[in-house]
């Protein structure tokens, strides 16, 4: 029988490799018990789909940051710098 | 749809800000971040006779930022001398399970209306909060594998990750730690 702690690092692990078929009969029967391993499990889930969602609308981070002007004068510059070297070549 | 590019002396004012946040959320470090998008815009520039137009340019220039990123954290972890093991990892166990590995009451509510949740602006800044409190090199695996979906193979490769049994082992704690941070902002169970 395993413990919670097991059965959750199963939990994770099936989101990233096929189970053995020892590790599914395992992970079933406790979750066949265990409310809290259930639980668990479907956050899991939803941690997933939220953080797949983050990448889709681009929200991670949104609108706080932003580059300073001092940092675009840099980027731009060196942009500048880059351009002009690919042109006298 | 043929995408093309405007002039390169307009994206970093159309898309630097989004490039940087891009980044910074994968980063943490805002030297880093602003690092890459020049290095990303720098190598859009040398490259931009061969867009064949297929993404929108924003999409294009973030996936060249992608690549830059991987690199940057390949280079971290090849700087390390010692790799990336569970016995670098804090002990998270605490506050987690008992020393019977059965789950600690406080560790242990859940969320309500899951779909309602992922709507909520509140959640994300939530995550991303979370994403913040764990040791760098944890962030950078989870997002690796979560956010970026990359194979587990390759992700061990990248970070220098000795087995998939380590990297498991992490993945789970690692999750099972933004879990219980996400309860502590108060995403729980009602």
């Amino acid at each position: 029988m395993l413990t919670c702690k097991q059965a959750s690092q199963l939990a994770s692990k099936a989101l990233d490799a096929k189970l053995t078929f020892r590790e599914r009969m395992a992970l079933g029967s406790h979750l066949l018990m265990c409310k809290l391993c259930r639980d668990y499990r479907q956050d899991l889930r939803l941690l997933r789909q939220g953080f797949k969602r983050i990448d889709t609308q681009d929200r991670l981070l949104s609108d706080s940051a932003r580059l300073s002007e001092q940092s675009k004068q840099r980027i731009a510059e060196k942009l500048h710098q880059q351009t002009q070297d690919t042109e006298t070549k | 749809m043929v995408h093309q590019l405007s002039a390169p002396e307009v994206w970093l004012e159309r898309y630097g800000n989004v490039l940087y946040r891009f980044a910074l959320a994968r980063v943490r470090d805002g030297y880093v971040a602003e690092d890459l998008v020049q290095e990303t815009l720098l190598a859009a520039l040398k490259a931009k006779d061969n867009y064949a137009g297929k993404a929108a340019e924003q999409t294009w220039l973030v996936g060249i930022l992608r690549h830059k990123i991987v690199d940057h954290y390949r280079k971290q972890a090849s700087d390390k001398t010692q790799a990336f093991d569970e016995t670098m990892l804090p002990n998270l166990d605490n506050g987690l399970f008992d020393s019977d590995g059965a789950w600690e009451a406080s560790a242990v509510s859940s969320w309500s209306k899951p779909e309602q949740l992922l709507e909520q602006t509140q959640f994300v800044a939530a995550m991303q909060t979370c994403l913040d409190r764990l040791p760098e090199r944890m962030a950078q695996l989870f997002v690796l594998r979560e956010v970026e979906g990359l194979d587990s193979e390759d992700i061990c490769q990248m970070l220098n990750i000795s087995t998939l049994n380590n990297f498991w082992v992490i993945m789970s704690r690692t999750r099972a730690l933004l879990r219980q941070c996400l309860h502590q902002q108060g995403f729980t169970r009602d």
